[in-house]
């Protein structure tokens, strides 16, 4: 094995520019391969940790009756003794903070237009605590009740400017009609402009002020790490969530991340496609390296079994061939990717704002050690395969035709 | 002497489009251990074919092919690659050696293919090395010998699975009357000395003249068998002037 090892390995370097540019191509596919598939990556993680900091959190707590039914009217199936909950949730040891927060639909008017808005009521220290980050564009953050955030587009609808006074009009859990005047504290952008046409913040208390009640409809819980999530779930239900796990069910980012799976499904759509193009290439490519080899060595095929080398053994160096080029291509691949990636990483850029989003994106890529290692085997075996039917073609050949090759 | 190769009524068709060629007509021929033969004729006599047969690369379309006593007529031929490799040394016109091994390894290659302990192929490959005179040469690749080198190289491969017969097709057709001189002059002594079995087709009658026996061929027939001290040979395609004893 060792012989036809070594034949199959100088003979990847007897036609060095059929070689080098069959290495070229495989390269390139390792590369596109890698960089395409860091690119996702880096935005898979870049968007699951913006969309747990942008106010999702990693666990959120509600009651089973909200999470099936949703409510009728505001807080109807909300979330009483959350403060206790709270308590409970925090004396976990992967839990980093908790937030009670509400969600409400008003109207909001500065005495000359009114405007839907989709309001959260929320705990700002607490939110700060979780690490939680808002993109604030002009004002100041929360501090106290009877304050707003707007929403940049919102704001611009109602031509309303940090310190202005507006009206927040919106249904008791009782059903009546309940107004509170609030004054812009700032104004921020979520990246969606559809959102910020309508996001609205207030603190906790006013929001609760606004539909008069005492409950909240959730409660957010940031943990030490993301990879956490399932098993933490899973262990405060097995802890019954405080004596009310009957009453209270606990769902992921995960599940709650709708946007987030949808552009998972669409760049793994995308990966695939561009994956099926480049393994396409390097199949061509290879076989066409290997046919040629198998066609130039015709007459050293019939020596080598006029002195008795069998078939299956004429097959392995033509085989062992597709994986010494393998082997090659694919370390070519890693070692231009592993450049491009730091090349790209350092070089600053930026990409323009993907659909439905108002600000830039950094262009840069993440080194997955699995892609890698995948992305090699995945090579290897290519050019293996590629390598088996010019070799079956090669072992075939009768030795008599083979010696009188020209 | 033993016998070790017998060809009885062996005939050989070829396939040219829709031209059937005859190659070998109902050759009958036995050969024996120490034979060194020429097996001679002008181009398209059938001598490559006679060789092929013998050296089981080859099957016939009538006859018998009988190798130390086995019939092999009927066997296929890939699965004669291990009587191939123990019976048979190859020597081809154009040397054939794999480009991509060095002169040492070439010569080790068959015996890579059986179970010959590491010592001993070491020691036979070097043994063969040094005496076709290349042992200085052994790490060089085929393309940094000459012509006569290369098929002394041929030579000592051939030979290192020490074979029942060397099979030489036309082992000087591609090098000068010297050299050619001097790769027959190694045979001859190889045979002498070690009495290595040497069939070897050629249509050089210098060549011939060395041969203890000659078998004629013309049109794919036997048209002479004779086993002289010398023997000058007619290359052209007139039948009656084929062969000419020089005794």
């Amino acid at each position: 094995m060792a012989t036809f090892l070594r034949i199959a390995f100088r003979n990847v370097f007897r036609n060095t520019r059929r070689t080098a540019l069959t290495v070229l191509v495989i390269s390139f596919g390792a590369a596109a391969l890698i960089l395409s598939g860091g690119f996702f990556a880096y935005n898979f993680d870049g968007l699951r940790e913006t969309t747990i900091r942008n106010g999702l959190g990693h666990l959120q707590v509600a009651t089973a009756r909200y999470v099936a039914d949703g409510e009728e009217r505001p807080m109807q199936h909300g979330l009483e003794r959350y403060a206790e909950l709270q308590e409970w949730l925090e004396s976990r040891p992967h839990v980093r903070a908790t937030a009670a927060q509400i969600d409400f639909v008003g109207l909001i008017s500065n005495g000359d237009k009114s405007e839907a808005f989709l309001g959260s009521g929320v705990d700002p220290e607490r939110e700060a605590a979780m690490g939680f980050t808002l993109n604030l564009k002009q004002g100041e953050p929360l501090v106290g009740a009877d304050e707003a955030l707007l929403g940049v587009g919102l704001a611009a609808a109602l031509k309303a400017r940090p310190g202005d006074v507006l009206t927040l009009m919106g249904t008791t859990s009782a059903g009546a009609l309940n107004a509170v005047d609030v004054r812009v504290a700032g104004l921020y952008a979520t990246g969606i402009k559809e959102f910020d046409e309508r996001a609205l913040k207030v603190s906790l208390a006013t929001a609760q002020r606004l539909l008069d009640t005492d409950r909240v409809t959730k409660v957010i819980v940031k943990l030490d790490a993301t990879r956490r999530t399932e098993e933490e779930r899973s262990a405060m239900v097995a802890a019954g969530l405080g004596g009310r796990g009957g009453e209270l069910r606990v769902r992921t980012w995960h599940d709650l991340a709708t946007f987030y799976q949808q552009v998972v499904l669409l760049y793994d759509a995308i990966f695939l496609f561009l994956g099926v193009i480049i393994f396409i290439l390097v199949v061509l490519s290879s076989s066409n390296t290997m046919m040629m080899s198998v066609f130039e060595r015709v007459r050293e095929i019939g020596t080598l079994m006029a002195f008795g080398t069998r078939r299956r053994q004429v097959l392995a160096i033509f085989v062992l061939e597709g994986v010494v080029l393998g082997v090659l291509g694919g370390l070519c691949g890693l070692a231009v990717s592993y450049g491009l990636i730091q090349a790209i990483n350092h070089a600053g850029l930026t990409m323009p704002p993907p659909p439905s989003f108002s600000t830039a994106l950094p262009l840069l890529v993440k080194l997955v050690p699995g892609l890698f290692a995948g992305v090699f085997v995945l090579i290897v075996a290519v050019l293996t395969g590629s390598a088996v039917l010019p070799a079956w073609r090669g072992a075939r050949l009768r030795i008599v035709d083979a010696l009188g090759h020209v | 002497m033993d016998t070790v190769i017998t060809l009885r009524g062996v005939e050989r068709e070829y396939r040219m489009g829709r031209t059937k060629m005859t190659a070998l007509r109902g050759v009958t021929a036995e050969f024996r251990r120490g034979e060194f033969t020429a097996i001679a004729g002008p181009s398209g006599s059938g001598k490559t074919t006679l060789l092929n047969l013998i050296g089981c690369i080859d099957k016939p379309d009538r006859g018998r092919v009988v190798v130390c006593g086995q019939d092999v007529t009927d066997t296929p031929l890939h699965r004669l690659a291990a009587l191939r490799n123990r019976y048979f040394g190859f020597v081809f016109q154009s040397f054939n050696l794999i480009p991509d091994l060095s002169a040492y390894e070439n010569v080790e290659f068959p015996v890579l293919l059986g179970d010959l302990p590491a010592s001993e192929r070491r020691a036979r490959v070097e043994g063969l090395l040094e005496r076709v005179g290349l042992k200085d040469h052994r790490r060089h690749r085929p393309h940094e010998l000459s012509g006569g080198q290369r098929q002394r190289v041929a030579i000592a491969r051939a030979l290192v699975a020490q074979p029942l017969a060397v099979l030489a097709d036309e082992p000087t057709a591609n090098l000068d009357s010297r050299t050619g001189a001097e790769v027959l002059d190694l045979m001859h002594e190889l045979n002498e000395s070690a009495g290595v079995t040497f069939l070897f087709s050629t249509h050089d009658q210098q060549i011939v003249r060395k041969a203890r026996r000659v078998l004629a061929l013309h049109d794919g027939e036997v048209r002479e068998d004779h086993s002289r001290a010398a023997v000058q040979v007619e290359t052209t395609s007139a039948p009656a002037a084929l062969l000419e004893r020089s005794a």
